[in-house]
This record gives structure tokens, C-alpha cells and sequence, in this order.
């Protein structure tokens, strides 16, 4: 099901990460292996997507410096993610 | 932006709403948070993907919507609405930036969202909706797992498991609150429907074919794992959804579990406006409450689709074309709506209406779906909430749904009580006498959270209208 | 015909709250109505902020009293509601500010408030969050916050403790004197009989009175707040501004409640005030974002409207009813979710027959009767 799409480069953590173009970002870090993208605020339990349709908030995390759905964000090249929520700063 | 006509929306309701309203020469905004029209349903695939028959759908509508005058603002998130004068105003994020549109009639059109009762593990990474497993696969392409375990109630149950397989992945098992007679009794509603019909035999062919074992009165016992799903406890459960005591769990390796217990319309909109709202179990729960016209009790305001109670795509279709029409007609559109075109929807929508209703019948919370949840199950995920931190409250005299809000913090995350309200509306039913006794969460602005830096921009100190002060 | 209670209280409010606590405790058999749960209108929906710096200069005294009670609330009332002492800081940008900051200061001061007006480069030194353009800063280390959404379920075990009545969801739809005692009329057709009333229905307090002739207008104020989700530390005061209004404070689980007094429609007759005014918000936003930068990169998750009850001369209600034996007014305080506990011990002690240790603030000075007709 990997079709042939163009593939862009976005920063995980500080690592460089090649991902499908075209994928919203919490699907890409997805298949990149990043299940968890941050730990619950209260009992910093991990997290990862859930609803992947912007109404849960568990993809809420550090995107180029501001919080965001990663199930609403589209992948663009040089993204920068930190797999921390708003808590996190 | 003041055009005649705003929609909060675009799915297969509200983008047809707008196009019809469009079609009959109202000024149209459409506004939604995804990309692009289509909703949950209809959801555009991406690129590199080739869609099925919903996807066809989805792109007739997205190709109509690009071919009209109707101004889509995707990408955009409504945070307020409120009656500013004879209009409606809609202030909005998009781009990080503070929008406002001012119209003189406004669709809510605002679709549903999943309901997925808490097990114990349900917040680890892995577990997921039902309806997120389709945005995983028929929108980005991509599996939620190696291992998939299917599990909960519903038509949605089926697509999943055989989306699943198309997209070659393994699907350890169906796990169907349901049993095999529960669905026989929804044959004769689908009978106007052949065309659902035959999808979902041919959805029980595919798992058939690949030896998926499908579980029949079953339910998730418990989701396991350390950072990530490993593996699911599943049990036998009576026709109320209780596990079954004394009876044994079965353990399948998996790590992706996706699960949902039905679909509930979206209602922070509605309940910000303090409309009225009916509780009817078998459309999704708490229903906003619109006339045969599908006219809310406040002028010039129409709710279409989900948000008036759970039908499918079909009904929510129908639902948008009828209120295109009577926005048209009420907003004195340019080319007024033929009355037979409004008859015509009357009558497919009464004939779509029952089909719809037998599968969202299917997806009805059983009533004791929450009684064996564990006490140290996470209820609120936003703020972990456990069962045990509800029932306390509950015990110490919490008896509407704001108070429980408020002496539990449950319900204050960001979700705004979305993922969580089902779950501890049923638990405040038990001591409150029924679902319908514990209300629902009281709306509240903003509409979903929103950045303080997309709401005041740039501005100066000398820019802020400081009211005068209190007396000294 | 026998009182099934010594004292009726009507309003389950921090001020009938604090007022039936003690009263119960004294021995008095109390029953406490509330048309809705207990602590539910500003009680329960105000921004908990327990500070000199906007209180008025005439409540300093009582305010003082009230914030050790406050933070010692487990002691007294059995649960917390997660109150934190902190540095209050209220700042000046303008000149102008400064001069308004001068005068509120030495006010509070005179009235015990120990206020200290310091500079700016001191005041980012205790809130290094807080924007270099403020010029200087009135400090208060007798400041902090509760979580005001707590105090219903630490009321009402309390009240359960001490053997005091709570009813709920139970209106009460007027009350007279009948054969020396009252007879409170209830939403449903019953009625109660009780030796002595206490009116404490915040800016209901207006329509209260009226069920006895008193003409006592009260102004409502409608409260904007909104809270953020959790967020990293990026402030540890609590922070208000010269004109006094701006309140701001971030609670230990990361949460920055913002506030101030912007004000939205509605009144007491639209129930909670249904009447968000999106302006006001953005006003109120922008203020926080100026004064703690931090604040831009939060995302708002709720925003809510109280009711806050104001006299015309801006003092409390609290002393006898006039012309009505055995009847007594408490509520209008103006930040009286601050000074609560501690009017409600005062008034509890009048009633008991015992000298109140602060004067009362009696309604007689307000007083227009109405006409009869």
C-alpha cells in the first residue's frame, strides 16, 4: 500500500526523518516507528494518536515551535517535531 | 468576510449545503478544519492512493465545491458564534491567524465523533478509533500495525477490519460486541439499501477468505503492553455489553487495537448556542433538536447532518441539500428553490432515514458498558481521571455533569470532555436515574482549543481598550 | 406551630456557606437551599484569586483575616480547595499607571495591606516572566490562589459534618414572617419553618430583599475568564495590573487561569450570563500576553462567564435586615470569594449573640424602601 509517492524530510527530535509527502504528520510518524509522540501530562504515561480526526488532542505536540494536531498537520519539508505535548513547552 | 450564508462543516452535509445554497445564488463560506471537503466519510485519499467507492463520492463533492463560487476556508478552526445584531458571527483560526465571518444565516453541520467506552490500557499507544483506523488507511495509506486486532459495534467494525486486510495488513481478530441475530434484525431496514448490503457481505467474504476469526459477543477485557499495545485480553459479554463472569479472557498478541463503540453527534456548537438538545439512545445519544425543515428554534440557523443525531453518509447528504434549499428560500436567494426539489428530498430522505437508523441502532450504547470498567481505568485521558477519582465524587454528592467536571477536573483537558463524556455520563446515570438525568457538559467557548498568538496578533499596549477600572 | 430550624439560609454560596458552617457547629440546627448545586454561581466559577492588590481599600482588614483562613482551610473546613500562597505583583506601564499604582497602594497600606511599591528590574527579579516594559510594581507577599472549583465538595462534606441540612436543587420562592418565625415558600409546594433567615443569594440578594419590601438594587457584574491547558512553569506570582484589571496565575498542574473583570451580556435573569463577548476576550488576551510574553505560544481550552453582585456604593451587604427581626443579609462583596470565610464568621457571630471582631456592614445605608402600594 506504500504507493509511490514523493517523500519529504522532516526533523523528529533533532534527527532527520524521511516521510511520505501527501501524509498528515501524526500518520507519518506513524510509519516512521513513532508510535509515542508524548507523555500525559499528569502521569507522563505515554501517548500516541488516537482519534485521528482532531477531537482528542493526543497528537497535540511541538511543531515548529507551537502546539499541534499532527492528525490535521500535513507533512512539509524541514518540519521541525518535538515528540513533547504543550505541557512541555 | 459577511456573506449570506455560513457553514460549520463540509462534510457530505455541509458541503452540499453549501453547494446548494450556492447553486441558487447565495454567497457561501464553508468552514472546516481538514484540508479538504468530505468529512469523516467522504474523506479525500491522499495522492498516491486510489479510493473506493466513498472516495468517488467524496471526490464528486470536492470537485463540485472547486467548480462553484462557494469560498471554502479549510484549514480553519471556529472557536465562537454568536448572534451579533440579525446575523451570526463566526470568529475563526486559520493559518494562525483571527478571521471573523458575519452572515445573515448559518448551517451547523458539524458531523460526529467516535465513542469508545475505557478498558483498562485503552491509552496506550497503539489503541485507536475505529473511524481513525479509516483516516490511517483510506486517507494517508498507512497501517496502524503489523497485528491488528478489530473490536467494538457496528458497520464501521467490518469496513475497518477489511480495509485493513486490502491494504495487506493481518487482522488477529473481530472482536463484535454483537451476535450474529443482532445484525439479522437490522436486514429488513437495509432491505432500501442493497448497495450497503452487498458491502457488507462483501467486507464478511473478505475476512472469511482470509481465515479472520470473528468473535461474536465479545469485548476487549484489557489492552496490554509497556510503551506501546502488545497484546489484547478479550471476553465473552452478555447482550448488555457486561463481561460475563467466571468466564475466561483470551489473550491475542496485536500492537494496533482499534475500537469503537458507536458514533455521537459533535455538539459543542450547538451547545454553545444553548439550543435544545433530545437524548435518544438510538441515534448516538444527545441529539441537537431541529424541525421538519431542519430549522433550529433561532432565526435563520439550520442543522444538518450528525449533529441532529447519527443516519450515515446518506441521510447526512439528503440533509445538507435540505437545508441548502431552505436557506435559499429563506435568505431570499437570487433563483428560489422549486418546491418540488424540496419535496423530492423529503421523500429520499425518509426512505434514507431508515436505513440509517437500523446501523446507528447497531451502534447504541448497551447499558452496561460501563459497569465492569476497573476503578484505576483512565476515564479522562486529558487529565487521568481514573473511575475510582468519578465514583468518589459521585459517592460525595457530584449529580450533574458540570459538578462532577468540577470536583474531578475531569472534562477540563483539551478534548473539552469529548473523549471522556460518554463514559462519565453513564457512570453519573447509575446515581441520578439514566443518561438522560446527568445532561450533558454545559458549552463553553472556544469551540475547540485555540493559540493565544493566532487570537491577538500584533498589537500594542496602547491598542487594548482597557475598560475602566473597580472602584478603589 | 414549631421551627424545624433555628436558622434557614438561602444561597449555598462561599457567604451562606460560611455563614451556616459555623452556626451548625455551634450547636444551631441549619438548613442551607440553593437553587442549583452548592457553590455553583461565583463561588465556584470565579477566578480564586486571593489578593490585597484588588480588593477594596475598605476590606483590606477582612481580607487579611480571610486569606489565613484560606490557607489554612484544611484545618477549618476538612478538604482543601488547593490554595497556594504566592507574591502578588501589580504592575504600571504608563506614568499615568504609576500614579493610579501610588494611590491604590498607600490605600491598602493605611489599611494594613503590606505593600511595597518596587521597580521594574525588582519585579522581574521575583516574576523574571514578566515584560521589561513595566515601569514599576506594587508588591504583596500576602497573595496567592485557590482552585475555586473545588469549594462546592469541600462545603458540602463540612456541612454534612456538622450536622447542618443542604438542600440542592431546591429554589426558594420567598419567605415572610408568620407567628414569630419564618416561612420559606419552596419551589414544588413545600414549605419550612425556621426561627432566624440569613439571605446570602449573591445577585439574587436584589430580589431577596424584595420579598420583605427592602429596595436594595444590586449591579451585576459579568466576569469573563479563561483558562489555558497545561503549560510548562512561566510564572510563579500572581500578576495584576495598575487599573486593576488583569489577574493572572498559572496553578501547579501548568494550568494559567486569565482574568481581570472584562465583562460580558447578560445578567441574573439569563441564569449564568450566556452573553460572551468575543471583544472582551481578546482584550483580556492580549493584556495577558503583553504582561507574560510566555502566554503567546498557550492554547486556550475554556473560556466562562460568573455573575459578581456590586451595592451602589461598592461595600458589602452584611448586618440585620432592616425592619425584620431575626433576619440578616450577606453577600455583594466585591472579590468576596476572598474575604468569605471570614464575613461569614463575623456573621455568624452576630447571630450567635457575640461582638463581631470587624464591623458589619449594615445594609440600612443603601436603603430605599418601596413604596406601598
Amino acid at each position: 500500500m506504500r504507493g509511490s509517492g514523493e517523500s519529504v524530510t522532516i526533523t523528529v527530535e533533532g534527527a532527520p526523518v524521511v516521510v511520505t509527502a501527501g501524509l498528515s504528520l501524526a500518520a507519518a510518524l506513524l510509519e516512521a516507528g513513532h508510535a509515542v509522540l508524548r507523555p500525559s501530562p499528569r502521569s507522563g504515561a505515554p501517548r500516541g494518536a488516537f482519534c485521528l480526526m482532531g477531537a482528542c488532542q493526543e497528537c497535540a505536540i511541538l511543531v515548529n515551535g507551537a502546539v499541534e494536531r499532527a492528525c490535521l498537520v500535513p507533512v512539509r519539508a524541514g518540519m521541525e517535531v518535538r515528540l513533547a505535548g504543550a505541557h512541555e513547552g | 468576510m459577511r456573506p449570506d450564508l455560513a457553514v460549520l462543516g463540509a462534510g457530505p452535509a455541509g458541503a452540499t449545503a453549501a453547494l446548494v445554497a450556492a447553486g441558487h445564488g447565495l454567497s457561501v463560506v464553508l468552514i472546516d478544519e481538514n484540508g479538504a471537503a468530505g468529512g469523516q466519510v467522504w474523506r479525500a485519499p491522499a495522492p498516491h492512493l486510489d479510493g473506493g467507492g466513498e472516495a468517488r463520492q467524496g471526490g464528486a463533492l470536492r470537485a463540485a465545491l472547486a467548480a462553484s463560487p462557494v469560498v471554502h476556508r479549510a484549514r480553519a478552526t471556529a472557536w465562537m458564534i454568536a448572534r451579533e445584531g440579525e446575523a451570526w458571527r463566526v470568529d475563526l483560526v486559520r493559518e494562525g491567524r483571527a478571521e471573523t465571518v458575519t452572515a445573515r444565516g448559518l448551517v451547523i453541520a458539524t458531523g460526529a465523533h467516535e465513542r469508545i467506552i475505557p478498558f483498562p490500557g485503552w491509552t496506550l499507544p497503539g489503541v485507536i478509533g475505529l473511524a481513525g483506523a479509516t483516516v490511517l488507511l483510506k486517507a494517508n495509506g498507512v497501517l496502524p500495525g503489523r497485528r491488528s486486532v478489530v473490536a467494538g459495534a457496528g458497520p464501521l467494525l467490518y469496513l475497518v477490519a477489511a480495509a485493513l486486510l486490502k491494504a495487506g495488513g493481518t487482522v488477529a481478530a473481530v472482536v463484535d460486541l454483537a451476535a450474529r441475530r443482532d445484525w439479522l434484525a437490522a436486514l429488513p431496514a437495509l432491505a432500501a439499501r442493497p448497495d450497503l448490503l452487498r458491502q457488507g457481505l462483501l467486507w464478511r467474504a473478505r475476512l472469511a477468505a482470509s481465515a479472520v476469526p470473528v468473535l461474536a459477543r465479545h469485548a476487549i477485557a484489557a489492552a496490554e503492553g509497556e510503551k506501546r499495545l502488545a497484546a489484547v485480553l478479550v471476553a465473552p459479554v452478555d447482550a448488555k455489553g457486561r463481561l460475563r463472569p467466571g468466564a475466561a479472557a483470551r489473550r491475542i498478541e496485536a500492537d494496533s487495537l482499534a475500537v469503537g463503540h458507536g458514533l455521537v453527534p459533535e455538539t459543542a456548537a450547538t451547545r454553545l448556542l444553548r439550543l435544545p438538545h433530545r437524548y435518544d439512545a438510538a441515534r448516538g445519544g444527545w441529539c441537537a433538536v431541529r424541525d421538519v425543515s431542519l430549522a433550529a428554534p433561532a432565526p435563520a440557523l439550520w442543522l444538518a447532518g450528525e449533529v441532529g443525531g447519527i443516519g450515515g453518509a446518506a441521510v447526512a447528504e439528503l440533509e445538507g441539500r435540505m437545508a441548502g434549499l431552505a436557506a435559499a428560500q429563506a435568505l431570499g436567494a437570487a433563483s428560489t428553490p422549486a418546491a418540488a426539489a424540496l419535496a423530492s428530498v423529503v421523500v429520499a430522505l425518509a426512505r434514507a432515514r431508515r436505513a440509517g437508523a437500523a446501523m446507528a441502532a447497531m451502534m447504541r450504547p448497551r447499558e452496561g458498558m460501563v459497569d465492569d470498567i476497573a476503578p484505576g481505568t483512565i476515564i479522562c485521558r486529558c487529565e487521568d481521571v481514573t473511575r475510582a477519582e468519578l465514583d468518589a465524587a459521585i459517592a460525595a454528592g457530584a449529580r450533574t455533569l458540570d459538578q462532577l467536571k468540577q470536583w474531578t477536573r475531569c472534562g477540563m483537558g483539551p478534548c473539552q470532555g469529548r473523549m471522556c463524556g460518554e463514559a462519565a455520563g453513564a457512570l453519573l446515570a447509575a446515581a441520578v436515574g439514566g443518561r438522560e438525568r446527568a445532561g450533558q457538559w454545559t458549552g463553553r467557548p472556544p469551540l475547540r482549543p485555540v493559540a493565544a498568538d493566532a487570537l491577538v496578533g500584533d498589537f500594542d499596549y496602547a491598542d487594548i481598550p482597557i475598560p475602566a477600572p473597580a472602584p478603589p | 406551630m414549631s421551627a424545624e430550624f433555628d436558622c434557614a439560609v438561602v444561597g449555598a454560596g462561599v457567604m451562606g456557606a460560611s455563614v451556616a458552617l459555623p452556626l451548625a457547629r455551634a450547636g444551631m440546627r441549619v438548613v442551607v437551599f440553593d437553587r442549583g448545586p452548592i457553590c455553583r454561581e461565583a463561588s465556584g466559577v470565579n477566578a480564586g484569586t486571593l489578593t490585597m492588590q484588588m480588593t477594596r481599600a475598605a476590606l483590606i482588614p477582612y481580607a487579611l483575616k480571610a486569606w489565613e483562613l484560606w490557607m489554612d482551610a484544611p484545618r477549618w473546613l476538612g478538604l482543601g480547595v488547593g490554595t497556594e500562597r504566592r507574591d502578588g505583583l501589580s504592575v504600571a506601564f504608563t506614568e499615568a499607571e504609576v500614579a493610579i499604582l501610588e494611590a491604590r497602594a498607600a490605600a491598602r497600606r493605611a489599611a494594613g495591606a503590606p505593600i511595597v511599591l518596587i521597580d521594574g528590574a525588582e519585579a522581574r527579579r521575583i516574576e523574571p516572566g514578566l515584560t521589561d516594559r513595566a515601569l514599576r510594581a506594587g508588591h504583596c507577599p500576602v497573595d496567592g490562589f485557590a482552585s475555586a472549583y473545588l469549594t462546592g465538595r469541600a462545603f458540602r462534606l463540612a456541612l454534612a459534618a456538622s450536622g447542618a441540612t443542604l438542600r440542592e436543587a431546591t429554589p426558594v420562592l420567598g419567605a415572610e414572617r408568620s407567628g414569630g418565625m419564618f416561612r420559606l415558600r419552596l419551589d414544588g409546594g413545600g414549605t419550612v419553618m425556621a426561627r432566624r433567615l440569613v439571605l446570602a443569594g449573591g445577585v439574587w440578594l436584589e430580589e431577596m430583599a424584595g420579598w420583605f419590601g427592602i429596595a436594595l438594587p444590586i449591579k451585576v457584574l459579568v466576569n469573563q475568564l479563561a483558562v489555558t491547558e497545561r503549560m510548562p512553569p512561566v510564572m510563579r506570582s500572581v500578576l495584576g495590573i495598575a487599573s486593576g484589571l488583569l489577574s493572572l496565575k498559572q496553578y501547579p498542574n501548568g494550568t494559567v487561569l486569565i482574568g481581570g473583570g472584562w465583562q460580558g451580556r447578560g445578567g441574573r435573569h439569563d441564569g449564568r450570563g450566556d452573553g460572551f463577548v468575543p471583544e472582551a476576550l481578546l482584550g483580556n488576551i492580549r493584556l495577558a500576553v503583553f504582561v507574560m510574553p510566555a502566554l503567546r505560544r498557550a492554547r486556550i481550552v475554556r473560556a466562562w462567564l460568573g455573575l459578581e453582585a456590586e451595592t451602589e456604593d461598592a461595600l458589602p451587604l452584611l448586618g440585620p435586615l432592616p425592619g425584620v427581626a431575626d433576619a440578616w443579609i450577606i453577600g455583594s462583596v466585591h472579590s468576596g470569594y476572598t474575604s468569605g470565610p471570614f464575613m461569614g464568621q463575623l456573621l455568624a457571630d452576630a447571630i450567635l449573640g457575640r461582638a463581631p471582631a470587624l464591623p458589619l456592614f449594615p445594609p440600612e445605608r443603601l436603603l430605599a424602601r418601596k413604596d406601598a402600594a
